[in-house]
């Protein structure tokens, strides 16, 4: 835990000061996994602010202090869900959007701004986010959780509110999923 | 590009390890908490709002229903009755001063060859 609980506690009684700790405390890491899970770095302090609005007007519902973590991480999730659908929805504007970031990264490199490292960091994440973009949010976000977050499956049991079973076969089958678009896209990953 | 040998359950592992390295966890910017307050309290007032106007709805809805109850409680004047039954009045607009609705027939039997 990166905050106390009796700071929970009082953010959950209406303390303001006690909200912004828990904020200032958890805002890194909620950036970091946002970033992860949508992949548009324009958005992520968006989502990021959705997440902890929803926790604002949801901290009376937390039962005890103790499931503080997996509660931002579900309400973490259901941003991203929403978010992803939403983006779905406006495949149009996302291409056109692309299109000018590529124009964009053309010109870059043509101007020899950008370093190395950093083109082989954006070919790594372009890379992940064409492979999950061929398979669904739901599979998308588990695997991001799981092997880039590194979330346990008891923590995962928390946040989905699923029995470990059911997380093992929903993990084995969103790998597979993965598994095969990576196979399909040939294969030409960097890693760096 | 990855070593031919490794299998793709090992690609995958690793790109997803350096995809963790290539996305390393960011702060926000300075207008993150401000922008934040901003949300929350636009929230609260729409919600203050709304909930105002439920409630302004639930008081006009009771006042009108205790309105109507009062209404329908007041026992209503009703139309002026007759103190005698529906029989005798029937027979009182049917007297035998109109013979023409109640008398016997008359047969003429005056005339036998027609």
């Amino acid at each position: 835990m990166l905050v106390d609980f009796e700071v929970i506690r009082k953010a959950q009684k209406g303390d303001a000061a006690a909200f912004n700790e828990l904020v200032l405390a958890y805002r890194k890491r909620i950036l970091g996994t946002i970033t992860r899970l949508i992949a548009r770095t324009e958005d992520v302090e968006d989502v990021a602010q959705e997440v902890f609005l929803r926790l604002y007007f949801s901290l009376d519902q937390l039962r005890t202090a103790e499931v503080f973590e997996p509660w931002l991480y579900k309400l973490t999730v259901n941003a991203a869900y929403d978010y992803l659908r939403k983006q779905r929805r406006r495949q149009e504007y996302r291409m056109s959007d692309l299109s000018e970031q590529q124009v964009m990264m053309a010109d870059a490199l043509a101007g020899g701004k950008v370093e190395h490292d950093e083109q082989q960091q954006k070919n790594v994440r372009e890379a992940v986010d064409s492979l999950l973009g061929a398979v669904s949010e739901a599979d998308r976000i588990l695997l991001m959780l799981k092997e880039v977050e590194g979330l346990s499956l008891k923590e995962l049991e928390k946040i989905y509110k699923v029995n470990e079973n059911a997380l093992k076969v929903r993990l084995f089958r969103a790998r597979q999923r993965v598994l095969k678009a990576f196979g399909a896209s040939g294969k030409q990953v960097p890693t760096g | 590009m990855y070593p031919t040998h490794r299998s793709d359950d090992e690609r995958l592992d690793a790109l997803l390890r350096a995809y963790r390295a290539a996305c390393p966890d960011r702060d926000a910017n300075a207008n993150f908490m401000p922008e934040l307050w901003q949300r929350i309290e636009s929230r609260q007032t729409f919600t203050f709002s709304f909930r105002r106007m439920a409630n302004g709805f639930v008081t006009a809805a009771l006042a009108l229903t205790v309105a109507l109850a009062v209404f329908m409680a007041i026992p209503q004047k009703s139309a002026p009755t007759s103190p005698v039954s529906y029989l005798q009045a029937l027979a009182d607009a049917n007297t035998v001063d109109a013979p023409e609705t109640v008398g016997p027939v008359r047969l003429d039997l005056s005339d036998p060859g027609r």
